[in-house]
């Protein structure tokens, strides 16, 4: 088993490692091992060392010592034993240099007692070992049946140094006369040198060992893979065989039973006639005793019974006697059908039609708002050229409208299918085809495709400083199943922040909680089935003070927003005043309309610049304010109105129908109002002198709304997202 | 001048204090209160002087007001001093309670026998606030001022004729146009004769009329059962509508079912000591 490995290293040969005998592997580092070879050695140099003695301190002794190394190191055993590795199989290890310490020199040798290498097989390997280093002591040659030692021993009092280009060591007296152009190195160098290279082969070694043992590993796999395939291929054989057999069993069947039949009738035919045969025999016999009888009747009697006789005789003779034999004894040439057989037995060499791929259920977040990624499986090992796929939209109505189907081919497990309506189900099913055929079709699936996005109001984005509410218009015609809100905190252009999703909201709102004095990026997606819709068109949320839209639906008709959203006109010409409907959410008596708060509770603070000379009154208000009343004339709202009349201010702090006596002589162009949900207070700021106006404690059980009116033409602005200023802070 | 401190008790983690000095100005023994935050431990606090009224010594308003605890709160040294000199054997101080002792009307009598002991305006002004600033944890530059009834007028009248000396001012019923009303009259022509004009220099309505100086936010509380209001010597609409016209902020509050007593002081301390604070800690 001496072989080469392809692509092994060159000064390195392939070892044959038997699959089935693992025990038999290499072992790099062979310890308690022993080996015969060496046990020769052993004994050899136990003779040759001091019994218990360590070469330590002996200066003639330690230098042999070493030359025992290295001669051990390089003829890894000795000429003796190659002999006996031939002999009996097994090769020399590549010694581990740590374990020729100078000082341990006993122990090793104790060692190499007990080691050795089985396994090689081969004495090639390590003959070639030798070879490479070159050096056997002395004489290394098959001829000796054990190592040599007391040639080195000769040698003792000799100075040793280390040929290079011999690769020998030489006494140092024999340099100048055999090698004098060599290159010499000291005998220390040598061995180091030498040590080393015995390293990197071992190294080398471990590595062949890894790469077979893989390989080995492979080939049992493949060897698996033969078996399995070969069991599918007998399996399918011998099933086409039963169904031949059983069609041929089965005509066999058929024809035999045809042919019993076709025997039988013939049978029967045969009998029939050979049955009237008989009678017509007996019918004549008869006549025939007669005829006799008759003859020995007297002439009267015999003339008249022959009368009758020939009547009788002349009647039956004339009726036919058919001696044809209807029935043919031959049976048809049967032409045996066995086209079918023939088909089947066709059929056995080519390959079957494939079995039913199964459509994969549609896998999360495959699908965008106009496709969806199909995807399906083969669980057999036949062969497929090509799957053709076949789908069409899911509908509602009745079963009876065929709907236009769509296919296509294709030749992977999957394909995206594109050019579809969003937020619809589809319906899919895929065949496979080869040279047999088609299989049959796959059972169907159903796959949607995701929404569209939604489209956020951005007008009417309430928020705080720690929150937000948005709401959007859902983007589709038919129901998704829920909606996610994704918000990123705006830090700096470059920095992507992380983005925070709020998943499952069931409507087209969602309060977001956020941190105060930060910008925003919010969009929406819908979700269905399908997966997510593409994002919606972001919008940017600020949380500095609070924000909030005014609401047109409770706007009295003389009021007016105009297009920023925030200046609210009340305008000279008025409409005639029209009757109120009754469950109006629109202000009817009082010009007024109402913001949208959001409804978090906390401190929220906004600012309305004024006209001086206006009357207008702004506060806060419930919801459900009457809008017949006047603000500030019920429980349900609190509001600061001021009349200009007569050159003079004056200012009421209104709730229900009550305000306090104040007076105020600079007159505010700008009110600031802070709304404290936490110590139930309202407050009110002439701004620009930071003066504070008046305060209400107010029980707030639930959320209330910014209102603002006017009670003459004339217009009020309204500020918000500002964030409070400082001597706001002290109320 | 060596103050003497007469009482120490320890009120909402702070201290409140009465001491004693020699006045100069007064010359005599003059007592004031003077409450400390927990906050002037450790660092310098503003001062808010109080101005109490007509018959009030140092004690009324430090016992009757309960205001220590929005002071601790926002850090404010609050003094209040008494409202005259005492004893100085003035023939007449002691025959009415609204003039004489306890009716110092922060003016600086011109008028003998007055004229030495009575200069309540430059002790309020001057020397109390140096007095204080160099023996309290108190910053020299943030000073604001208040007072009730008499005290209110003082105020008023101090943070008028002293621009950017305060940095608010507030009061509780306060006289505003002294020169019109039957205690102004009396106690002006006791103090400061019969030369009408020297009068209108202490008078609120009046000095606002010509008051030149930064903007001043004003916060009046007057209780609508004050029995003074209603006998015109209190007179706040003079003083609203100079205010109106001369643009100078002032919310005056007309509280309901309230008097002239340190019920109603104490009822709404609290929001003159906020209005303070809003300036003297910004």
């Amino acid at each position: 088993m001496d072989g080469k490995a392809a692509g092994a290293p060159p000064d390195f040969h392939f070892y044959p490692m038997d699959l089935y005998d693992p025990e038999d592997r290499l072992h790099p580092f062979p310890e308690g091992a022993t080996q015969t070879g060496r046990e020769a050695y052993a004994e050899m140099a136990e003779e040759a060392s001091e019994p218990g003695g360590v070469a330590l301190g002996k200066a003639p002794r330690a230098q042999e010592e070493e030359v025992d190394e290295l001669v051990h190191l390089y003829a890894l055993g000795g000429a003796g034993e190659w002999g006996s590795e031939l002999a009996d199989g097994s090769a020399p290890c590549a010694e581990v240099p740590e374990h020729l310490p100078l000082g341990a020199q006993r122990d090793w040798r104790g060692e190499a007692g007990e080691r050795s290498c089985p396994g090689w097989g081969a004495a090639g390997p390590g003959r070639d070992l030798r070879e490479a280093y070159g050096y056997a002591h002395g004489r290394a040659s098959e001829e000796y049946e054990c190592y040599v030692i007391p040639e080195e021993e000769d040698e003792d009092e000799a100075a040793l140094v280390f040929c290079v280009t011999c690769k020998a060591p030489v006494r140092a007296l024999e340099v100048s006369d055999e090698h004098g152009e060599h290159e010499v190195t000291a005998l220390d160098k040598a061995l180091e040198s030498a040590k080393d290279e015995v390293h990197k082969n071992m190294f080398k070694l471990e590595k062949q060992i890894l790469e077979m043992e893989n390989f080995a590993n492979h080939l049992e796999e493949v060897f698996i893979t033969v078996e399995e395939n070969f069991g599918r291929q007998e399996q399918n054989f011998e099933s086409h065989y039963n169904e031949i057999l059983e069609t041929l069993a089965q005509k066999y069947e058929e024809k035999m039973q045809a042919l019993g039949e076709k025997k039988k009738a013939k049978l029967e035919a045969l009998y029939g006639q050979l049955v009237g045969c008989g009678e017509n025999l007996d019918t004549c016999k008869e006549l025939m005793e007669t005829i006799e009888e008759m003859c020995h009747e007297e002439k009267v009697d015999f003339i008249k019974d022959a009368v009758a006789m020939a009547d009788r005789l002349g009647k039956f003779l004339n009726t036919d006697t058919d001696v044809e034999i209807t029935t043919q004894p031959d049976f048809e040439d049967q032409t045996l059908d066995f086209s079918d057989v023939e088909q089947l037995m066709c059929s056995l060499h080519t390959l079957p039609a494939p079995s039913a791929p199964v459509i994969n259920p549609q896998a999360p977040n495959s699908a965008t708002g106009s496709s969806v990624r199909v995807c399906w499986s083969l669980y057999s090992d036949d062969t497929v050229e090509s799957y053709q796929l076949s789908y069409r939209p899911v509908r509602d109505s009745a079963p009876g409208k065929d709907q236009a189907v769509f296919t296509m081919t294709v030749k992977e497990t999957y394909c995206s299918v594109t050019n579809l309506v969003p937020n619809t189900q589809y319906e899919f099913w895929v065949t496979a085809q080869n040279k047999a055929g088609s299989s049959p079709t796959s059972e169907r699936a159903v796959y949607m495709t995701a929404p569209s996005p939604p489209i956020i109001k951005s007008k009417e984005i309430q928020s705080c400083e720690e929150a937000a509410l948005i709401c959007w218009e859902s983007g589709n015609l038919n129901p998704v199943d829920s909606y996610t809100v994704e918000l990123t905190q705006v830090e700096t252009p470059e920095a992507s922040g992380v983005t925070e999703s709020v998943v499952g909201i069931p409507a087209c709102e969602s309060l977001v909680q956020l941190q105060p004095r930060q910008s925003y990026t919010m969009s929406v997606r819908a979700l269905n089935m399908g997966g997510p819709s593409a994002r919606s068109d972001p919008v940017t949320v600020h949380t500095t003070g609070s924000r909030f839209p005014l609401n047109q639906h409770t706007c009295h008709p003389w009021l007016t927003v105009a297009d920023d959203g925030f200046t609210v006109v009340r305008s000279e010409r008025e409409a005639p005043p029209k009757e109120p409907l009754p469950g109006n959410t629109r202000f009817s008596r009082c010009v007024a309309i109402m913001g949208n708060l959001i409804p978090v509770r906390g401190r929220h603070y906004w600012e309305v610049e004024v006209d001086e000379r206006a009357d207008y009154t702004v506060g806060v208000a419930f919801d459900d304010v009457p809008k017949e009343e006047d603000l500030g004339a019920n429980r349900l709202s609190w509001c600061m109105r001021h009349r200009f009349a007569s050159s003079r201010h004056e200012y009421e702090f209104l709730h229900n129908k009550a305000t306090p006596g104040i007076r105020i002589t600079v007159s505010p162009r700008k009110i600031g109002i802070l709304l404290d949900y936490e110590n139930s207070k309202l407050s009110f700021f002439n701004v620009d002198i930071s003066q504070h106006l008046y305060t209400f404690s107010c029980q707030l059980h639930g959320f209330v709304h910014p209102c603002f009116s006017l009670e003459k033409p004339g217009r009020l602005r309204i500020r918000n997202g500002i964030a409070m200023p400082t001597h706001v802070t002290f109320y | 001048m060596a103050l003497k401190e007469i009482s120490s008790n320890k009120c909402f983690e702070g201290l409140q204090k009465v001491f004693e000095h020699d006045s100069v100005e007064l010359s005599c023994k003059m007592k004031f209160g003077i409450y400390l935050p927990p906050k002037a431990e450790t660092e310098k606090c503003p001062a808010l002087y109080w101005l109490s009224g007509l018959t009030c010594t140092e004690q009324n308003f430090i016992s009757k007001a309960g205001y220590q605890q929005a002071a601790s709160e926002h850090g404010l040294v609050i003094i209040a001093p008494d409202t005259s000199p005492r004893g100085c054997s003035i023939k007449g101080e002691d025959e009415s309670w609204d003039f004489g002792t306890g009716a110092g009307f922060y003016v600086d009598a011109t008028e003998d026998p007055w004229k030495t002991n009575y200069r309540m305006y430059s002790y309020v002004t001057e020397e109390l606030p140096r007095l204080i600033n160099a023996n309290f944890p108190v910053d020299p530059q943030r000073m604001s001022i208040f007072g009730h009834s008499m005290g209110g007028h003082g105020a008023l009248i101090c943070a008028l004729k002293n621009p950017g000396k305060y940095k608010s001012v507030s009061a509780f019923a306060p006289i505003c146009n002294p020169v019109l009303c039957p205690w102004g009259k009396k106690a002006f022509s006791g103090y400061l004769g019969t030369d009408q004009s020297k009068w209108k220099a202490y008078d609120a309505t009046h000095l606002v009329k010509s008051y030149p100086g930064s903007q001043l936010d004003i916060l009046i509380d007057q209780g609508k059962d004050d029995q003074f209001l209603t006998d015109g010597q209190l007179l706040p609409d003079n003083f609203i509508a100079a205010c109106t016209e001369k643009k100078v902020p002032v919310v005056f509050r007309l509280q309901e079912g309230y008097d002239h007593s340190y019920y109603f002081i104490a009822t709404f301390i609290t929001d003159h000591i906020r209005h303070h604070a809003k300036y003297l800690n910004a």
